[in-house]
């Protein structure tokens, strides 16, 4: 094992190797071990290329706002995942990972020459570059970016990976298992509560598991963890780790996304790779801790260059010393503590170059005791070093004025700006944050929703501090819940409480606008950037923000708002509150599609209706179209047909003897009461008193503008009892709209709605066979043309099951549609066909049913109407009650606008030379008048029609009913064709056959 | 009852398809409320969620005046129904075919609930029964037991249904 690793330290199986690839290149890591651990216990800080320079960067945290450490992963076909971050991927046995942003090699990459033109990248590099000339756009410039943009490989195979949901309703969320967040847990446990604890983490306890030397209530820090971890499992809290919270929006409605066998040598069959939790919680605590930020200086990117608390954490967590010299660099007491724990590991120390004078005593006396040299008041203004940092050169700082520079040797310099609040999830909330001037952070202020924000998250620091704060917020929410709970005192030996200052760039005696000072490392954003933008007149941060692209990167900024703020306000001499604080958006991490989409893919991806009959259609051969949520049989080819042929064939059949035809889609609502005559009187344009008990009638449903929103044929069962039906996409639609009047207009009509659209099976059978088809299977009803007239509905047996039995038409035919119960379908289906042998009776799908239709003239709402076409632009008056004194939409229709001249009227069309039009075609009356030309309408239906010979057409043009016989013209992709204005009843006009 | 078993093995859930029964949409104002229950022999219960039972019949409250009624037979309740319209009119529309009854059970049943249903399931009290959704299909829940479960489902969404549940059953055999 490599020295680096020391042995019987950290969290980590020293018992348990594990072996990975990095770049091709075989390593040794632990059980535990983060890739970037794993590396750097290696001795490997080179883990990858910057965006825009190509710069060599190595591992600068320990946690997921790596901006630096990306790699891609690899387990097999379809399983590669890019921008992964190192500090966050645990080992598995043969995980596969390589750097990114490279060519050709990690150490050596030709890329790297953007640094050396490092002053042609500036701020707004793309607004200058890609401007002029225009026509260079589509062919050069956007290719260009496009082939530059993002980091890492997209996949290109389909993910084979399942992904899960789970909704989950707690009384408590808990974000963060650090000191706070198990305090809280603790406290609001005993109180009965149902409590969730999640962490990002493999493991609980945040910033505690990076200091094992501090003591809570007596025991050592991980000690206490597990006894109060089993506490917690014991009480009932459900502990949740590898998840994260990254969403919080409106009624405490909090998303959570669980990693579940990233980590996993082999995964179980079959077990999905992420679960998004959709937790919804009566009270949330925040406890999220406080991310630390780097300082700003020249060369401050190196490998080996890292965040103080980081390597604090390599080494408690992982066994890891990051480098045999270490120098540190600070503005905050808590590198302190990095580096006397490295120092008590055997690292020297190179240096502590602190930025203040004052520094406290006690960690003064602590360097002494460990010799280690601290440097006060002093700039770091350059770093040496290639592919991993050498030495660093550092400044002392007299007021304005920087002194003589020393250089000193390092393998890794640590760094620390203090540390930043993690406000992520409170800013989704739209929580108001404040400035807190003394601390140079903003700070939670205003709630909107049911959250307590706890510990580091709130600026606390020092654990103690930090306990109480979470024991305070747990009771809080107890308190919230009308719970009742026992505050609990946690007492902290060894405790680790700290202060520090804040900085824009560190003073320098070289020239600022050299320095390659970065602010946003996964960007290459430079502090000189920033000033930049500021001097081309960027006045807000969230212009700064889009200039510069600081923040911007799938960070989200977590290491660089703060710092590009602080340059941002200071180079427009302003307060930080004055230039504003950019928004966080979930995620809160980088979260994949997968996770997102759950079980709503392939198969599962939308919900497909399927009828009784459906079957019997896939077993026959049927291609199928969508309709609404449906799955319809569109057509059924015989061997050797196309579309055309077999809905030619169809037609025929149907108009010859006799056709058959899934209509279970139907929409159907009964409408039962002694007003239901009443209220289908005010919603339906027909009248319906004078309609019998047994007879049927096409209705017509308009809006209350009084344009056509569905029709159907309605049947009167009894007095008080219509069997209504609907267009299939219609059907919800209809029961909500009448449920809404219903209710808010009429509530005080004794009625009811009942949808019984999956109640029945409807199967309709059309041709001048018709009858001889059903007459067989009929028992308790004569069929006969005299007792059972077109337009009729009646009760009684069809092949033995309970029917209800229509007679109507939707092809001109002679037709039944009979329904039955739906779980019977399928039967009535197949003693139709076996009786309907003898006639050569055809099963036909959707679009014979539409050429049919169209033949008479029968309209499809939605096709031949499209929300702006009244029953008279449709030649539908017949269907008004005239007499009614009210119906929904009946004031609309004497508008002056709907009984004006010049409104689109449905026709027919007819081309001269027996072409077929487009649906959708456009018309024009002269095709000679100059462009842009007056379209007066467009065609809605277009069909080959067997029946006739010929192609026909309806459409909407201006006026069209005072345009019959006249010529328009359709311009067609291979020219423009004319067309004469016809009737919409090409068929049959006299509706002789119906009466058969 | 069981006509057509989805599974048969133990854990972690059991999803089974029940036997049609003669299933109604009850409507009515409240004032004739009584009078139905009586035509029933059924109590109706008054708070919504809340079910009663007698005599191989149940009522599930749904709404203010909508009730969802069970029974072996549809044509002698239509017919005790029928009989007091006069005097309480009513709506009583059997759509006995328009959904498909599963039964849920098993240790992980809540689990599987919670997949795809965004409703405190855990919360529901044993003995009372809901209208809400799972994934996109409208269904009435009924608990039935700590691990017991009926959902109604529309006929034409129950593959979609079926097929969500065959995916969480096989990701809570996984045990992860």
């Amino acid at each position: 094992m490599s020295r680096y690793r020391i042995t019987g330290r950290g969290r980590v199986d020293h018992g348990a190797t594990v072996s990975f690839t990095f770049d091709g290149k075989t390593y040794q890591g632990l059980r535990g071990d983060t890739v970037a651990s794993a590396l750097l216990a290696n001795g490997v800080h080179l883990m990858g290329r910057s965006f825009k320079y190509h710069r060599p960067r190595g591992v600068v945290t320990a946690g997921s706002e790596e901006p630096n450490a990306l790699i891609g992963t690899t387990r097999g076909p379809g399983r590669f995942e890019p921008n992964t971050r190192a500090t966050v991927q645990e080992l598995r046995k043969g995980l596969v990972t390589e750097s990114q942003n490279k060519w050709p090699r990690l150490s050596f990459d030709l890329g790297a020459i953007n640094d050396r033109a490092y002053m042609l990248f500036s701020a707004g590099f793309y607004y200058k570059t890609f401007m002029w000339p225009k026509s260079f756009w589509d062919k050069v410039y956007e290719p260009f970016i496009r082939n530059a943009a993002g980091l890492g490989k997209s996949p290109t195979e389909v993910d084979p990976d399942r992904y899960a949901s789970r909704n989950l309703h707690t009384d408590l969320l808990i974000v963060g298992g650090g000191a706070a967040g198990i305090a809280a847990a603790l406290v609001a446990a005993r109180s009965g509560a149902r409590v969730v604890l999640v962490d990002e983490n493999p493991e609980m306890g945040g910033a505690l598991l990076s200091d094992p030397a501090v003591k809570i209530e007596g025991q050592g820090a991980w000690a206490w963890l597990d006894d109060k971890l089993s506490e917690l499992r014991a009480l009932g809290v459900r502990l949740m780790t590898r998840t994260t919270a990254i969403g919080y929006y409106h009624q405490n409605f909090v998303a959570l996304c669980e990693r579940l066998t990233d980590h996993l040598d082999t995964p179980p069959a079959n077990a999905p790779r992420e679960r998004m939790w959709h937790v919804r919680a009566n009270q949330v605590v925040l406890a999220q801790g406080a991310l630390e930020k780097p300082l700003v200086y020249d060369g401050n990117d190196r490998p080996g260059v890292m965040l103080a608390g980081a390597a604090q954490t390599y080494l408690n967590r992982y066994g890891v010393r990051v480098g045999d010299n270490v120098a540190v660099l600070t503005s905050h007491d808590s590198a302190y503590h990095a580096a006397f724990d490295l120092a008590d590991a055997g690292s020297r120390i190179a240096a502590v170059i602190d930025t203040r004078r004052d520094i406290r005593t006690d960690l003064l006396d602590a360097a002494k005791q460990r010799g280690i040299e601290v440097l006060r008041g002093h700039s770091a203004t350059g770093t040496k070093g290639r592919l991993r940092i050498k030495s660093v050169r550092v400044n002392p700082v007299q007021g304005d004025k920087v002194g003589a520079s020393r250089e000193i040797s390092c393998d890794a310099l640590l760094m620390s700006g203090g540390w930043t609040p993690s406000l992520h999830l409170f800013s989704h909330t739209k929580g108001s944050l404040s400035w807190d001037a003394d601390s140079n952070t903003f700070l939670p202020d205003r709630k909107t929703e049911a959250c307590h924000i706890a510990g580091a998250g709130r600026g606390l620091w020092g654990y103690a501090a930090v306990l109480e704060d979470g024991v305070k917020a747990g009771l809080a929410a107890v308190e919230a819940l009308s719970r009742t709970a026992q505050p609990r005192d946690l007492p902290v030996e060894n405790d680790r409480p700290g202060t520090g200052v804040s900085h824009t760039e560190l003073p320098t005696d070289r020239s600022p606008g050299k320095a390659k000072a970065f602010v946003d490392y996964q960007n290459d954003v430079t502090a000189k950037d920033l000033r930049l933008a500021v001097r081309e007149g960027m006045r807000s941060i969230e212009h700064v923000k889009r200039y510069t692209t600081n923040g911007m990167a799938t960070d989200q900024g977590k290491m660089s708002n703060i710092n590009g703020l602080m340059i941002a306000a200071d180079a427009l001499a302003k307060q930080p509150p004055q230039v504003g604080l950019t928004t966080f958006r979930p995620p809160y991490t980088p979260t994949s599609f997968g996770a997102f989409a759950g079980y709503l893919r392939g198969e599962t991806f939308q919900l497909t209706r399927k009828t009784p009959i459906d079957p019997w259609a896939e077993a026959h051969g049927a291609v199928f179209e969508p309709v609404a949520q449906w799955r319809r049989a569109w057509y059924f080819p015989k061997a050797g047909e196309d579309m055309h042929a077999a809905v030619a064939r169809e037609c025929r059949a149907t108009r010859a003897s006799a056709g058959i035809f899934d209509a279970s889609t139907l929409g159907k609502i009964e409408v039962a009461g002694p007003d239901a005559v009443e209220f289908m009187n005010r919603m339906y344009t027909n009248p319906w008193t004078r309609l019998a008990a047994g007879r049927c009638r096409y209705g017509l449903l308009l809006g209350e503008d009084g344009f056509i929103r569905d029709d159907g044929v309605i049947g009167r069962l009894s007095d008080d009892l219509f069997h209504v039906t609907t267009t299939t996409g219609g059907a919800a639609r209809v029961l909500n709209m009448m449920e809404d009047y219903l209710q808010t207009e009429w509530p005080d009509l004794n009625v009811w709605l009942t949808s019984t659209t999956e109640q029945w099976a409807t199967v309709a059978l059309n041709g001048p066979n018709a009858r001889k088809v059903l007459e067989p299977l009929v028992e308790g009803l004569d069929l006969s043309d005299d007792r059972f007239p077109h337009m009729s509905v009646a009760e009684c047996t069809v092949a033995g099951l309970p029917a209800r039995l229509f007679r109507l038409s939707f092809t001109g035919e002679l037709g039944f549609e009979i329904n039955v119960p739906a779980r019977h379908g399928l039967k009535l289906w197949e003693a139709l066909m076996e009786s309907g042998r003898a006639h050569d009776i055809c099963p036909y799908g959707t679009e014979t049913m539409h050429v049919l239709r169209a033949e008479k003239g029968y309209i499809i709402v939605g096709q031949d109407t499209d929300g702006t076409v009244t029953p008279q632009d449709a030649g539908l008056t017949w269907a008004i009650g005239q007499k009614k004194p009210d119906f929904v939409g009946k004031r609309s229709l004497s508008r002056p606008d709907i009984v004006g001249k010049g409104r689109k009227q449905l026709v027919g069309l007819l081309t001269e030379d027996g072409s077929q039009l487009e649906e959708g075609a456009q018309i024009v009356l002269d095709p000679h008048q100059s462009l842009p030309m007056k379209m007066v309408g467009h065609v809605t239906s277009s069909y080959a029609s067997a029946t006739l010979g010929h192609p026909i057409a309806m459409a909407v043009i201006e006026g069209g009913h005072d345009r019959m016989g006249e010529v328009v013209h359709v311009p067609m992709p291979d020219g423009v064709r004319r067309a004469r204005v016809t009737s919409t009843v090409f068929y049959d006009p006299e509706g002789a056959r119906l009466k058969a | 009852m069981n006509t057509q078993k989805h599974d048969f093995t133990a854990a972690p859930v059991q999803i089974e398809e029940l036997a049609p029964a003669a299933r109604f949409s009850l409507r009515v104002r409240p004032d004739g409320r009584a009078a139905l229950a009586q035509a029933l022999g059924l109590d109706l219960p008054g708070g919504i969620g809340d079910r009663t039972a007698d005599g191989g019949r149940e009522a599930l409250c749904l709404g203010p005046d909508e009730w969802l009624i069970l029974a072996p037979e549809a044509a002698p309740l239509a017919k005790a129904a029928a009989s007091v319209y006069a005097d309480a009119p009513h709506s009583l529309t059997e759509i006995s075919d328009r959904e498909i009854t599963l039964r849920l059970s098993g240790p992980q049943v809540l689990d599987l609930l919670a997949s795809c249903c965004p409703r405190d399931v855990e919360a529901m009290p044993e003995g009372r029964g809901c209208r809400t959704v799972y994934d996109s299909a409208t269904v009435t829940l009924w608990r039935d037991g700590p691990t017991e479960f009926r959902m109604d489902v529309w006929r034409s969404f129950l593959p979609h249904v079926l097929g969500l549940m065959a995916l969480t059953k096989a990701e809570l055999q996984a045990g992860l």
